[in-house]
């Protein structure tokens, strides 16, 4: 299949949010989507983003319902205190359709050049633990389970908590 | 109580900020893993493109421990949820051992707070060793949630050697 991967642009914005719920819909937390094409515009497209994309486009076919934007990657750059530069892969999806034709491993693969651009020592990601074709895609790449190897949770503070947080006296 | 202030990192609180990531490896046993030097820490948290954020707490010399003031540090940056927009990432929080107990730790926390809320954040997250009971029981305190056991969520790491690999294919 003839596919390309090139970097996102303000107009893939609504594409990207659709695509968005079609993953969300796959973890099966749909109504945990708050925000919208308008606000990946203001966030990702501004003087300094917080993130950025790429998208795989299949130029002549186009899926059932018309789209020719078919998969994306979205990913922003933090900071290991060990040793430096990082890439987190934030998300990363192919339509259901468009899979098994190397457009998954494509979009990893530019996402891990973008990194090795930017010095970047690792590339870093979160998958869900039933997730197994994911697992076992990352894993197929070199990635390893460090929830299982080190021991790491991932912790929230959000909404009241963080709210709480903010407005508490120092405690003596 | 400490006398103490809390603020935003410069350059020349450079080195200190190694001492402290060295110490914070050391407690985590994982000393020999700090690959980082002042070097890489100065072009990447104060050049064009800052890749982190540090607060930094400081107490007078007088309450210094073996000569050091700033005792403390936290270091974050920006991230980005698909579904809720921004967030604020807790990289490293450190207190020095000595200096524990007088609320070093809470203030930063709350300050680290005052800034998500500030920034338009929805939230702020960090992970933490499943080991480090103690960390744990203090953000569960606050009302942290623990996403790696409520929702599955599993941390994987790709090195340098296989992201490399990806690249030459």
């Amino acid at each position: 299949m003839n596919f390309k991967i090139r970097a996102a642009t303000k107009e893939d914005c609504k594409e990207i949010s659709r695509m968005i719920l079609e993953l969300a819909v796959f973890e099966k937390m749909p109504d945990q989507v708050k925000i919208s094409h308008e606000e990946l515009e203001r966030d990702g497209f501004c003087q300094n983003p917080f993130f950025e994309c790429l998208v795989a486009e299949v130029p002549e076919e186009k899926s059932k319902e018309g789209f020719t934007v078919v998969g994306y990657a979205m990913y922003y750059y933090t900071y290991s205190t060990w040793r430096g530069r990082s890439v987190f892969l934030e998300d990363l999806y192919v339509m259901p359709e468009f899979r098994g034709n190397g457009i998954g491993k494509g979009l990893l693969s530019k996402v891990a050049e973008v990194g090795k651009k930017k010095e970047c020592v690792r590339l870093q990601l979160s998958v869900l633990d039933w997730n197994t074709p994911a697992r076992d895609f990352y894993a197929a790449q070199g990635a390893q389970d460090l929830t299982d190897s080190e021991g790491w949770h991932f912790i929230r503070f959000d909404n009241q908590n963080l709210d709480n947080l903010a407005n508490e006296a120092p405690k003596d | 109580m400490a006398n103490f202030i809390l603020r935003k990192a410069e350059p020349n609180d450079v080195p200190d900020i190694l001492r402290l990531i060295k110490e914070l490896a050391k407690f985590e046993e994982m000393e020999e893993k700090v690959l980082l030097t002042e070097k890489d820490l100065l072009e990447d948290g104060f050049g064009d493109h800052p890749f982190y954020h540090c607060l930094v707490a400081e107490v007078p010399k007088e309450q210094s421990s073996e000569g050091y003031t700033v005792m403390a540090f936290a270091m974050y940056y920006f991230t980005y949820d698909p579904w809720i927009g921004k967030l604020l990432y807790l990289e490293d929080f450190f207190v020095m051992q000595e200096f524990r107990g007088l609320g070093i730790g809470s203030q930063i926390l709350k300050v680290l707070s005052e800034t998500a809320v500030k920034t338009r954040c929805s939230s702020m997250h960090f992970i933490v060793a499943e080991n480090n009971t103690k960390s744990i029981e203090f953000y569960k305190r606050r009302g942290a949630a623990d996403l790696s056991s409520e929702e599955g969520w599993r941390l994987y790491e790709i090195e340098k050697e296989d992201l490399l690999k990806m690249t030459s294919k």
